[in-house]
């Protein structure tokens, strides 16, 4: 790596908690802007004692002052408060707690999406217009266009109840089969898809017909020039598509009662559960920015005429 | 490329055995059940849902509980307790309870249940500081005015103040409330009456996690892996260990409904405490002896924002006039909606029509049922006839009546000025299905009606705000009394939805009350909100006469309704599925569900 890498890397790092920073401020003050508050309730609670919480939480405290001191405790002791709605658990804890499932769900459905989606790309690109070749098409633009709360209820009727292949919730053994699968195959048939036009564009490139020529053996040509050409926009797509399925996807949680974090992002909006809506959202944006740079870096390994200036 | 498949296909074959492993359970000893998702706390005090209140039934001991009597019916029994006291009258009217403990209350950790844990529970859970849901059920117990007082800004006049509730000895709770309630043995086996102790709960997070779940009941927390699953297993150091029957019962978290039905029909969860609407029919069908449907006190209804303006500007009525002019209206709109078509073709849940706002399961002093009394009038129970041939003359009187202020264009059969009006919902596909149903019955007179629906804390704080002109609402008891549906439409009430008293409706002087002929030197004409029914709802609190007390509340429906600020749709029920296997099931009209009596068999 040299010193221009360097300072690139550097530069995007600084740009990074930039970006952060202005998801923080903007989700802060837009989340106090939105009407209703964490003690609304269908039985209203007394006046004293809606006084008392808001004392409890600092919600008494003008929003500036709070903006302040929220900032101040991320950066100068990484607290993230406590949950309002789940009293007495933290939300750092929360996180953590759902972060475990979700991970480990989206990082092997990743991989399994990310191994498939390049095999079946390079099949089909390989033998384009072959048989083989519009099956996977189809296959994959069904997988594409289908939603995934359509894709898991139809696993779930099939293969936990017709079938009874797979337990239906996420506790039993063998029940995040179901959800790994329901979260793969949408990033899997994208995959597919982005690998063989790529494929097929590095395949009519003129270094392949030179390499061909000069007699290079069918499976260099294609694992050592043409699959390494054609990843690029496959990393591109990667790196944010493994932060959102490793935040947690909301509806395949419900469908098969996996205990992640997409629930917990969306009952902090819906029930003003302030702190911990802020420590899902900075997870959330974190890890995105995280992945982008991560792809960044990774372009110019595979490509070393990318010049990251 | 082979390779690849290989390993892939290896991948798939080691993650399909793992799953055949799964083995079928069902011991006759321990149950899967699934109420809802993860209750947001477990602390009796601060929890105010009802998966939670089941759950806490389980795990702790309060002076009374629900249980069944030989015959099956469901009664209120002591628990903690030796037995279940009559009050004492003091020379101010005030009553005092003396409650003694029994022998050998153990707490999950091994020490003594005392008195005093009891006493500080209660002060714990009516204190402002806390800060819980349901603090003002204490509001009946001597001194719970001074400890919720507080000045106009929120602030405590009294910090100090406490219930006059003491510990007499280790064993003996004395506690005085400021006159006899009826219901207050159901209050003491409500969760928020239930027993902590000091050094447990000054762990703010103790409820959080079984290793500090100290609790004194027929259970004990042994797991609770977060947003999945809570197990509780049986308690050795609970007094009444003997008669519990089930040893372990597993609380799976989830709460979709598709899920659920899944997990149900694979035998995983032998109960689940939701159906999706879509499918009951079905379900109902294909499993008749698992398919519950059960009553429970709660209604579902539309208000008016009281000082939303209805009348055509051309009629010049003002003040009373107006307001009487409003009521008959609004009544009349009442009846413009089938109660029957909208249990039978949208809730499906066999769902009641209701005639009246007090919920069917509250029951009159002599055991009949409240809402049957209510409304006095003959041939039908409630403030309107519900019944299906009753629809048509129901509409038609409700036409006439619109006639009397609008203008009707009799070509079209279609009023036609009728101001705009404005259907606020919470965003769900039920509200919305009922929200058209209504604006399509309105639409048919020329009446439109706008359909707008807000995200649930959004709504619920325009709704509180008054900012509306109608809106969905809908009211679950906390005990099977009367005045839990009619003392939150006083002025000062923080569930005031209507906008009883409030803005312009403060100084409408348009009703009356008479409460002479039950021996109250109380009469008003022509008073204002709170000349009349918050006097009323004082007068019902503070009455010691349950036969006159229930009078009262009758009297308070009545005025309430006579405003057709409340449009009864139909009472709530509780739709269940639980496997046929497990006997020895019961649950409450307030929705908890009890486990601890139960059986697997098969």
């Amino acid at each position: 790596m040299n010193s221009k890498t360097a300072f690139y890397i550097f530069k995007r790092i600084l740009l990074a908690i930039l970006t952060v920073w202005v998801v923080i401020t903007v989700t802060f003050f837009v989340m106090h802007a939105v009407p209703g508050g964490p003690f609304l309730s269908e039985k209203a609670v007394s006046p004293a004692a809606q006084k008392a919480l808001e004392a409890k939480y600092g919600l008494d405290k003008p929003l500036l002052e709070q903006y302040v001191t929220y900032l101040k405790d991320i950066v100068t002791k990484f607290d993230f408060g406590p949950s309002i709605k789940k009293r007495g658990r933290m939300v750092l804890e929360i996180i953590g707690d759902g972060m475990k499932t979700s991970a480990k769900l989206g990082v092997i459905a990743a991989v399994i999406a990310a191994i498939t989606g390049i095999v079946l790309g390079a099949v089909a690109a390989l033998r384009r217009n072959k048989f083989i070749d519009k099956v996977i098409m189809v296959i994959t633009t069904a997988f594409v266009s289908m939603p995934s709360f359509i894709m898991g209820s139809l696993l779930l009727v099939l293969l936990t109840t017709t079938i009874r292949l797979f337990p239906a919730n996420g506790d039993e053994p063998g029940g995040l089969v179901l959800p790994i699968i329901t979260l793969s195959l949408y990033p899997m048939a994208y995959i597919t898809r982005l690998t063989r036009s790529s494929m097929l564009d590095v395949l009519g490139q003129d270094y392949i017909r030179t390499a061909k020529a000069k007699g290079v053996s069918g499976p260099k040509i294609i694992f050592g020039h043409a699959l390494k050409n054609s990843l690029i926009p496959v990393i591109t797509y990667f790196g944010p598509m493994l932060a959102y399925i490793v935040t947690g996807s909301l509806v395949v949680e419900k469908v098969f009662s996996v205990p992640g974090i997409g629930r917990a992002f969306v009952n902090s909006i819906t029930g003003r559960d302030y702190p911990l809506l802020m420590g899902t959202t900075i997870i959330l944006a974190v890890l995105i920015v995280v992945m982008n740079l991560v792809s960044d870096i990774l372009y110019k390994i595979v490509d070393p005429r990318i010049n990251l200036e | 490329m082979k390779k690849i498949l290989a390993l892939l296909l290896a991948v798939l074959m080691v993650l399909a055995i793992s799953t055949a492993c799964t083995k079928k359970q069902t011991g006759a000893t321990s149950i899967k059940v699934c109420l809802s998702s993860e209750p947001d706390t477990l602390d009796p005090a601060l929890n105010s849902a009802v998966d939670g209140a089941t759950l806490i039934s389980h795990l702790f001991s309060g002076l009374a509980k629900w249980s069944q009597d030989d015959s099956g019916k469901l009664v209120i029994v002591a628990d903690a307790a030796k037995e279940l006291v009559k009050g004492v009258e003091n020379a101010d009217g005030t009553v005092t309870y003396t409650y003694t403990l029994r022998d050998g209350l153990k707490w999950s950790d091994g020490k003594d249940v005392t008195a005093n844990d009891f006493v500080f529970a209660w002060n714990r859970a009516a204190s402002a500081a806390l800060g819980a849901d349901y603090g003002y059920m204490f509001e009946v117990v001597d001194g719970y005015e001074e400890v919720c007082a507080a000045d106009d800004e929120g602030n405590p006049v009294n910090p100090d103040a406490k219930l006059n509730a003491k510990a007499v000895d280790e064993k003996t709770i004395e506690v005085t409330l400021y006159n006899s309630v009826s219901y207050w043995d159901e209050l003491l086996a409500f969760p928020v009456y239930f027993p902590v102790r000091e050094d447990v709960v000054s762990n703010e997070s103790w409820a959080t996690d079984p290793k500090t779940y100290v609790s004194n009941g027929a259970y004990t927390m042994t797991a609770w892996t977060h947003d999945s699953v809570i197990t509780i297993e049986k308690n050795p150091n609970y007094v009444d260990a003997d008669q519990v029957k089930m040893d372990k019962i597993e609380f799976y978290l989830s709460d979709d409904e598709n899920n659920m039905v899944a997990n149900f029909k694979n035998g995983t969860w032998q109960l689940i405490d939701g159906v999706p609407t879509n499918e009951m029919a079905t379900l109902q069908k294909e499993y008749p002896d698992e398919y519950k449907v059960v009553g429970q006190i709660g209604t579902y209804y539309v208000c008016w924002n009281v000082n939303e303006e209805i009348l055509p500007a051309e009629l010049g009525l003002t003040g009373v006039e107006a307001e009487n002019a409003k009521a008959e209206i609004r009544n009349a709109i009442a009846l413009m909606f089938d109660r029957n078509y909208i249990v039978e073709a949208i809730g499906q849940a066999g769902q009641v029509p209701a005639s009246s706002f007090v919920a069917m399961g509250m029951t009159n002093p002599d055991g009949s049922e409240f809402y049957k009394t209510a409304g006095h009038n003959d041939g039908f129970s409630g403030y309107y006839n519900v019944a299906k041939d009753a629809f048509e003359a129901n509409f038609n009187t409700a036409k006439e009546v619109l006639k009397k202020y609008y203008a009707f264009d009799e070509a079209s059969g279609k009023f036609t000025n009728f101001p705009t009006l404005n259907y606020l919902y919470n965003t769900s596909e039920g509200h919305k299905a009922i929200g058209e149903y209504l604006q399509a019955q309105l639409a048919g007179v020329g009446i439109t009606m706008k359909l707008e629906n807000q995200e649930w804390n959004t709504f619920l704080n325009t709704r509180k705000q008054g900012d509306y002109s109608i809106a969905r609402n809908g009211w679950l008891a906390d005990y099977n009394d009367p005045i839990c549906f009619l003392d939150m439409w006083t002025t000062a009430s923080g569930n005031n939805d209507v906008q009883f008293g409030k803005g312009a409706h403060a100084n409408v002087a348009a009703y009356s009350l008479d409460l002479t002929d039950l021996g109250y030197d109380i009469k008003v004409e022509n008073g204002t909100w709170a000349e009349t029914y918050d006097v009323l709802i004082k007068t019902i609190k503070s009455c010691t006469d349950n036969e006159v007390r229930y009078q009262l509340m009758h009297r308070a429906e009545d005025l309430l309704m006579s405003t057709g600020c409340i449009c009864p749709l139909y009472f709530y029920t509780d739709t269940f599925m639980i496997s046929k296997n497990v006997k020895g099931f019961f649950c409450n009209p307030l929705g908890y569900k009890y486990f601890m009596y139960c059986t697997v068999e098969g």
